[in-house]
């Protein structure tokens, strides 16, 4: 125990041989640390961001839609009015009302957008005014007027940038034009194509999301109105959306849906079923990211083997005097890997500062990307150029281990040189 | 491993080394025989690569000969492990550098008690034992000074001191005044044969240094890894006894 607190004494004095060769190694092992923090950090908060920004901006953490909807994306696929009934009502129990956070149910469309300036094809979005705010953010980006109201049944909020291709303003006259979901029936009988229907609207809010897929081409106006012009039934819709608590409860709540539903025909999907683009995006971005901060490690690892195999090696003298005089081999290996590891804590301690110092800037200020993201993203990535990190107390706990483990195994080579060390060569007299 | 010949601190019987460098072979040691008494102040002598070196590392089991028998403090050393020959190092051999060899991170008394720190004694009796050494060899107030903070003749006795705190029953120096003036050289010689004379501890040195080759009691000089003579003296210049050359 006596002999184990002398090497420590030593191993730490030996660090401060060379101070600022030891600072130099425990920056750089610090380094390695702070980046794997950020990474982390910004990867977490980033997909975190993402899967909300995904499941808000588009069919939310849970859809309920026709069977066969997902795969077809064939809109004349709707939800019985009875189904719809049946969601509101499970949706109501005292198990899923405090896990769900929102529910929009929403008839989805292609379109025509006309002004008198311009024509441009867009995704029609009927939904309740009321209920929509809860599950997406568009509402929430409104930049110019106000959003959908049920006071306001001819009303249409649009994107900027669909706003500035179509040259119109708050107020103006707009015509949608769109194919019937639902024929009459004596034309059905006939055989005559699906019916072409218009209406005339009125812009009554911009909103602006940043993401060209949404500012470019979704429209959304009253479910009354829209259904109205889709000669849809009152009732029926495409599909509900449900916004929930919690992310992580999206496979209970599809599981409990499903259960309930059994026999309609419907298909209930969680947001990585519905969006598998970006479930598979971010499980790429994942691994990329894991390799990255390996190589990373990997380089900083090599350093560190270099630097302590350099003292072991410049000492090699010493560790015979030490070997001479009587100490074990184990001892040495025991004084050189607790060198390394008091160098580990110095890094550690200047790599938490710095990278918690950076992430907590990340976190309250945010990466904004929109430089790079200006233009075009692909359309399953729906995505917030801005992003903020996020960084768990187990993600801390491990990164820290990591690198732990990752300098303790590298001092073991050093360790066994020093062990190693052969008298009497490493005496040159005596 | 009992002592087979328990009057001697050290006994060499028939030792022969030989170091292989590729298809070169340098023979160091050409069977050497020696006995040495328990308490003798001996130097061994002779120009560079007559095996001088050899013979206190092959005596203080830092390497092991070819062929012969080794026996220090009862123990054929030929017969134990790298384990057990450090555990005899530590507890029954004192060593002194030429280099001094001081570790630079530790004071001159953390130096001087390095050995019983891992031999396991307490700290007080550790710190009184070397406090009491340091004051007989006069290095009293310099306990906390590092070795770069000393001279060469301080760490020396540093040195010295942390091959005799332990009390060995053997102390082996390589050279111990060659980087020393003349001064400092006899005054480190004195410490020694004080000690030497106090404790009874055998010291065994490798000298080129005249005043070395004087004040010891017993001068082995040896050429071409062969002892060439081996000549007792009684007393400080006066030399009494010649054991005749010895193969």
């Amino acid at each position: 125990m006596t002999s184990a607190l002398l090497l420590v004494k030593i191993s730490w004095r030996n660090l401060w041989r060379n101070p600022r060769g030891t600072l130099l190694t425990a920056l750089a092992l610090g380094l390695g640390l702070a980046l794997l923090l950020i990474s982390l950090g910004l990867l977490d908060g980033g997909h975190e961001q993402t899967i909300a920004d995904g499941v808000r901006f588009g069919p939310g953490h849970v859809v309920i839609q026709a069977k066969g909807y997902q795969d077809s994306g064939s809109d004349e696929l709707l939800l019985p009015v009875q189904v719809v009934s049946r969601i509101e009502e499970f949706l109501q129990t005292a198990d899923m009302k405090p896990v769900v956070r929102g529910v929009s149910p929403r008839l989805l469309a292609t379109g025509l957008l006309s002004s008198s300036a311009n024509s441009a094809g867009v995704r029609i979005m009927g939904v309740i005014p009321q209920d929509e705010p809860a599950v997406s953010f568009i509402p929430q980006r409104i930049v110019e007027g106000t959003y959908l109201s049920s006071g306001k049944p001819s009303g249409v909020v649009i994107g900027a940038e669909l706003a500035r291709k179509l040259e119109v303003k708050i107020g103006s006259r707009v015509v949608l034009m769109t194919q019937a979901l639902r024929q009459p029936e004596i034309e059905t009988k006939n055989g005559a194509g699906a019916e072409m229907q218009s209406t005339l609207l009125r812009v009554s809010g911009i909103f602006h999301t940043g993401l060209e897929a949404v500012d470019a081409n979704i429209i959304q106006l009253p479910l009354p109105a829209a259904q109205t012009l889709l000669g849809v039934p009152d009732g029926q819709v495409t599909q509900v959306a449900l916004l929930l608590q919690q992310e992580g409860e999206s496979p209970l709540v599809a599981r409990a849906l499903r259960k309930q539903l059994t026999g309609a025909p419907v298909e209930v999907l969680t947001w990585r079923e519905s969006i598998p683009m970006l479930a598979q995006i971010l499980g790429l971005d994942h691994a990329f990211n894991y390799i990255m901060n390996g190589v990373i490690m990997a380089m900083v690892g090599l350093g560190i083997l270099n630097t302590i195999l350099m003292r072991v090696l410049e000492r090699r003298y010493e560790f015979g005097v030490c070997k001479a005089l009587g100490l074990r081999p184990r001892q040495l290996a025991v004084m050189v890997i607790g060198e390394s590891l008091a160098l580990t804590a110095i890094s550690l301690a200047l790599g938490l500062v710095l990278g918690l110092s950076v992430e907590r800037y990340f976190a309250t200020s945010g990466l904004d990307l929109r430089w790079i993201f200006r233009t075009g993203l692909p359309a399953a990535l729906v995505f917030d150029p801005i992003l903020y990190s996020r960084l768990s107390l187990n993600r801390i706990v491990w990164s820290v281990s990591i690198v732990f483990m990752m300098a303790t195994i590298i001092s073991f080579y050093p360790a066994l040189k020093a062990a190693r060390t052969e008298l009497p060569d490493a005496l040159k007299v005596l | 491993m009992k002592a087979t010949v328990k009057e001697w601190a050290v006994e060499l019987k028939n030792v022969s080394k030989t170091y292989r460098t590729g298809p070169i072979e340098v023979p160091a040691l050409r069977g050497v025989s020696l006995q040495i008494a328990a308490g003798e102040f001996a130097a061994t002598a002779g120009p560079s690569g007559s095996g001088k070196t050899t013979l206190l590392n092959i005596i203080g089991g830092l390497d092991r000969a070819d062929v012969g028998g080794i026996w220090v403090a009862g123990q054929n050393l030929q017969l134990l492990s790298s384990g057990e020959l450090a555990h005899l190092r530590l507890q029954r051999i004192g060593f002194v550098f030429q280099t001094y060899n001081l570790l630079p991170v530790l004071t001159a008394l953390e130096n001087a008690e390095f050995t019983l720190l891992l031999q396991g004694v307490p700290a007080d009796k550790r710190r009184e034992k070397v406090r009491k050494l340091f004051s007989e060899i006069g290095l009293a107030g310099l306990e906390d000074r590092r070795p770069a903070e000393l001279s060469g003749g301080q760490q020396q006795r540093v040195a010295v001191a942390r091959a005799m705190v332990t009390e060995p029953a053997l102390i082996l120096a390589d050279e111990p005044t060659a980087n020393l003036d003349s001064a400092t050289a006899i005054a480190l010689l004195d410490v020694m044969e004080h000690l030497n004379r106090v404790t009874g501890t055998t010291f065994i040195f490798s000298t080129h240094d005249p005043q070395v080759m004087e004040r010891a009691h017993r001068l082995i000089r040896l050429r071409d890894g062969q002892i060439a003579s081996d000549e007792t003296h009684e007393r400080q210049g006066a030399r009494v006894t010649a054991r005749g050359d010895a193969g």
